[in-house]
């Protein structure tokens, strides 16, 4: 009898029904999309903040200490010791391979122009095609590792079009001022150990030295100052979490860290343990975070996230709001129904029962399709926002469930206790 | 010329005739009785006179005026200036006092106009329950603040469905009563009912059975208990 | 007694003594015009606050000498800032880099104003304190290192060693390390002390660069460019372009992300708000009805119940915004701790989108409730 009391119900008030599931689907879906977004929002921010460029640098040991001082003192001295060229695949092996977005390595040295002027030039990657031996392949280099530049004049070096022998430069604007230089020109530079002839393929605009250099493909340099197969630097764009005061201690000293603090320090992705793990895979190398980066990307994103979760809270309380007033709206319109259920001697319980079953149920079928709807939403904030989609993490699915069970069975609280201090005799009456 | 006049009003639902030929007429200050059992047509035919549903068939006539084929806003309009409506369930709005009650029906008509509405409430002796909710009184009260409502605008028919159908005997009497005293004044009483003993004090009483007029008779005793 | 006096002892009549069935309306509304106000003052305010957050990234504009022959001196500056107006100024830091000698090893010392730089820098760590006093220094991390200085030593500073200038020969100062300066970046190779002792160590001289932290952003700053370009003929200004163009990028995604949020939160808010009155309205089906049976006109009862349902959706409009506003506050303190600016123009918006929102909630109610058959609804219960 239970059960066909519920069937009728759903039968014959379905238009009510239909009201309450839409609004737990409603609510549900503001949920499931919030917390989902709220929890992805970190990973995108940092993803968005990669634009300020790298966040490590890695140099070599002892040249950390030292090259840059010998340089002030004597900048045509080659005292300073190198990185591998060959080992820089290796940064993409590390633990936190996959946080690691991108990387270029550099060399500089000092070349005459024709007009007899002493220009810096930089060799790099623009964007160096790389196979690594985990079977990945992936482009890495400046063209995205600047992505402040602007491009006055010409493009970016496509390293995949350069042909064989080809020697391309990109040169800053404010030598290209000076020097009168253009996009598509050609330029001879003269090395401390050759000379060179560089087709400029653009000009560009940094804000910064940079303006003054030009930059060219990492074997041409090499080849102008004899330094083939070494660079002298890596900079790294990795995603990192903010650190805390664990990630401080390690960062001074990682051996006075206990084994399970080591261990968690190690398998989180602070900035500390990923260069830590830089200079495990790369020979003699001295990893540094670049605080600028680093430090502000922290800041950023935590005030990001706790902004996230407030307003989640807030639509969190919006939504559970509106069902409890629905479901107390709604049980409070069948009075008459209730009043009679009473006075042909139903319990207090089997009136409860009743009408908790009908408003689960109904919350099932509206949670379930508000799932699908949040999952909608998600993607919907993902793909405009961020420009690409966001987590569905399946713990979402039991929080949400628990939430909207609590809610529903919270909004029919006032209803229920009405309903119990509902007089049939009152009811029947008229008023 | 009778106030009231039904010619050959049918109401038809499909396959049923919910009024079947109705011929009737109702004269000025005239108190009638219709009484039937459940499924008669009772509710249909008040529904008509109270402008309240039109029938398929037949004219009509309130004051000469053919309003059956009036149009639902017309029909609005006359019920509100002639027809005064008492309900079984009497149909208080539960937030207005008992005086507010009235003085909607006065808002609706024309002005409102509390010291008339308190008027009518003294004459059905509510007159220190004007301020009280509807929840705060009996339902003989409330009957008889719905009794004052209807009268309030002076309407030429005053209508009743089921009147008493939800009071004990003692608030039976004291609606009744009123109706008598109302008779007195010579308003147009029209009482739907199925209780005999309130369609005994009526003047004529009128029994519908399937939808047709089973007997209409003068009350001899009207008058004398 | 006017009719419209009426109407309205009827409308406070219908929301004071249906004191619960109403509560629970105004609740809905309240709840959706707060979001609504605490949503859109956050998206207004958003920009500002986080804005603020992105100077962390340290100076985002420098002053530059416009040529040779112009003079590059803190007047200079003060000009540019002028143009730009001290508000928008987070910070100054003017830079001399001169060469001294320490333990007879030259290195490159700047002279700038040390407490300036905490906001122009605000991300260098110090491993020790700032300097805030003359004969107070500190020194890039790789030159601690390879000299072997640590916090606190007392270090002899000397100037340059110059052959045709003899009396500054040897010149020099005993300065007090207070800090180590990590950044990874180049700022590690120099040390770095005030304007005053470093005129002291080489004599005076005009600045190399100015770094500023302007609080602003993309097309703003580059205003202020073409302006100060123009305006002060001595400097050359210009963006530090890896920090403002990526803060415009970035500022951009979350000004977009709490966008889409309110939208999505608010719509669905309205949608629970709309579903709350249908369902008020509808619980008054038989009032309507008896209205209609007493003689009330279609418009006369779309007038009353409207009238009732605008008047919630003030009362709720007004109680949305100050809850609101206090809810973007708590918001601002806790995540900036800042206050908010107050959106005067929000306030006669939110009420009227609440009032908006309930009208078109109820309207579609009210309209089915005048279509009812009164006698129906009398009669059947």
């Amino acid at each position: 009898m239970f059960l066909r009391m519920i069937r009728g119900a759903f039968a014959r008030q379905w238009k009510k029904m239909l009201v309450i599931a839409l609004t737990i689907m409603l609510g549900t879906s503001l949920a499931t999309a919030m917390i989902n977004v709220m929890l992805d929002v970190g990973d995108k921010v940092n993803q968005e903040l990669k634009t300020y460029g790298a966040n490590i640098t890695v140099l070599p040991k002892s040249a950390s200490v030292m090259s840059d001082l010998y340089e002030m003192e004597d900048a045509g001295a080659e005292t300073g010791s190198y990185l591998l060229e060959s080992e820089i695949g290796n940064i993409k092996t590390i633990f936190w391979a996959f946080n690691i977005v991108d990387f270029a390595p550099f060399i500089d040295t000092d070349v005459t122009m024709e007009s007899g002027s002493d220009v810096k030039i930089t060799g790099t990657w623009f964007n160096h095609h790389l196979d690594l031996p985990t079977g990945e392949s992936l482009d890495a280099g400046v063209n995205s590792l600047r992505s402040w530049w602007d491009i006055d004049e010409g493009e970016w070096i496509d390293e995949q079009l350069l042909s064989e022998n080809e020697a391309a430069a990109m040169v800053g604007t404010v030598l290209a001022k000076r020097e009168g230089i253009k996009a598509g020109d050609t330029i001879h530079v003269k090395g401390s150990a050759g000379e060179a002839d560089l087709n400029v393929r653009g000009i560009f605009d940094a804000g910064g030295d940079e303006d003054e250099q030009i930059y060219a493909p990492l074997d041409v340099v090499q080849a102008l100052s004899d330094t083939d197969g070494y660079i002298s630097s890596i900079e790294v764009s990795a995603l990192t979490t903010p650190d805390n005061e664990l990630a401080e201690k390690a960062a001074k000293d990682p051996g006075s860290l206990t084994i399970a603090q080591y261990e968690l320090w190690y398998c989180t992705a602070y900035v500390s343990s990923i260069c830590y793990q830089i200079q495990e895979a790369i020979t003699d190398s001295a990893a540094a975070p670049v605080r600028q980066v680093a430090e502000s990307e922290g800041a950023i994103m935590d005030k990001t996230e706790l902004l996230m979760v407030l307003i989640t809270i807030l639509s969190l309380i919006g939504s559970a709001l509106g069902i409890t007033n629905l479901v107390t709206a709604s049980v409070m319109e069948r009075s008459g129904e209730i009043g009679l259920f009473k006075a042909i001697g139903a319990t207090d319980w089997t009136i409860s029962g009743l009408f908790l079953t009908e408003i689960l149920l109904t919350g099932l079928v509206g949670a379930v399709a508000g799932y699908f709807v949040g999952f909608g939403f998600a993607q919907i904030i993902g793909h405009t926002v961020f420009s690409s989609s966001i987590e569905m993490k399946p713990f979402v699915i039991p929080i949400v469930a628990v939430l909207m069970l609590g809610v529903t069975l919270l909004g029919s609280i006032p209803a229920i206790r009405m309903l119990l201090h509902l007089d049939p005799a009152e009811v029947l009456h008229g008023r | 010329m009778s106030l009231l006049e039904l010619k050959g009003i049918s109401k038809i639902y499909g396959d049923l005739k919910a009024l079947d030929n109705i011929n009737l007429s109702v004269d000025n200050g005239e108190w009638v009785a219709i009484m039937g059992p459940s499924g008669s047509g009772k509710s249909t035919m008040m529904n008509i006179i109270g402008c309240m549903d039109k029938p398929s068939l037949g004219e009509v006539l309130l004051d000469g005026v053919d309003i059956s084929k009036e149009s639902a806003k017309n029909l609005t309009e006359i019920r509100r200036d002639k027809i005064g409506l008492i309900f079984q369930q009497f149909h208080l709005v539960n937030y207005l006092t008992a005086v507010e009650n009235v003085m909607v029906a006065q808002y609706y008509h024309s002005l409102p106009d509390e010291k008339e509405a308190l008027e009518a409430l003294d004459r059905v002796g509510l007159l220190e329950r004007a301020k009280h909710l509807p929840s705060q009184l009996s339902g003989g009260e409330q009957q008889r603040v719905c009794i004052a409502r209807a009268l309030i605008n002076h309407p030429e028919i005053i209508l009743a469905d089921e009147p008493t159908g939800n009071l004990d005997e003692a608030n039976e009497n004291i609606v009744l009563d009123l109706f008598k005293q109302l008779h007195e004044e010579h308003t147009t009483l029209i009482v739907v009912t199925h209780d005999p003993e309130v369609a005994e004090v009526a003047q004529r009483t009128i029994t519908l059975d399937h939808g047709r007029i089973k007997s209409d008779k003068i009350n001899e005793m009207f008058g004398k208990s | 007694m006017t009719k419209r006096k009426m109407f309205f002892r009827m409308i406070t009549a219908s929301l004071v003594r249906r004191r619960s069935r109403m509560l629970v309306a105004l609740l809905a509304i309240a709840v959706g015009a707060t979001i609504l106000s605490g949503l859109v003052t956050i998206y207004i305010d958003v920009p500002r606050q986080m804005g603020a957050e992105f100077r962390n990234y340290g100076a985002n504009m420098i002053f530059m000498a416009a040529s040779n022959d112009a003079v590059f001196d803190m007047d200079a500056v003060d000009k540019g800032i002028d143009v730009i107006g001290s508000g928008k100024i987070v910070g100054v830091a003017p830079y001399r880099y001169e060469t001294v000698r320490i333990h007879e090893q030259p290195i490159v010392a700047a002279g700038t104003d040390l407490s300036q730089v905490m906001t122009t820098s605000p991300y260098w760590m110090i491993d020790g304190e700032w300097a805030d006093s003359d004969e107070q220094f500190m020194v890039g991390r790789n030159i601690a290192e390879s000299l072997n200085l640590h916090v606190g030593d007392l270090v002899n500073v000397m100037g340059p060693t110059e052959e045709d200038s003899e009396d500054q020969l040897n010149f020099g100062l005993d300065m007090k390390l207070t800090g180590i300066v990590e950044t990874g970046g180049k700022e590690e190779d120099y040390i770095y002390m005030s304007m005053t002792d470093l005129e002291t160590l080489v004599g005076e001289g005009e600045l190399d660069v100015a770094e500023l932290s302007v609080s602003a952003t993309g097309d703003e700053l580059a205003g202020y460019i073409d302006k100060i370009g123009s305006e002060v003929p001595d400097i050359t200004p210009r963006l530090v372009k890896r920090v403002t163009q990526s803060e415009s990028t970035v500022l951009g995604k979350l000004q977009a992300l709490v966008f889409l949020v309110t939208v999505v939160v608010l719509v669905l808010t309205m949608i629970c708000v709309a579903t709350t009155m249908t369902a008020v309205v509808t619980e008054r089906r038989k009032e309507i009805g008896l209205r209609k049976a007493l003689g009330a006109s279609d418009s006369s009862i779309i007038k009353e119940f409207m009238g009732e349902g605008l008047l919630l959706g003030g009362a709720g409009g007004i109680l949305g915004s100050v809850l609101g506003f206090l809810f973007a506050q708590y918001v601002s303190v806790r995540v900036f701790a800042s206050s908010i600016r107050f959106q005067p123009l929000l306030l006669p918006v939110t009420i009227l989108v609440s009032v908006l929102i309930t009208g078109l909630a109820c309207a579609v109610p009210i309209r089915n409730a005048t279509s009812i058959d009164p006698a129906l609804v009398l009669k059947g219960e």
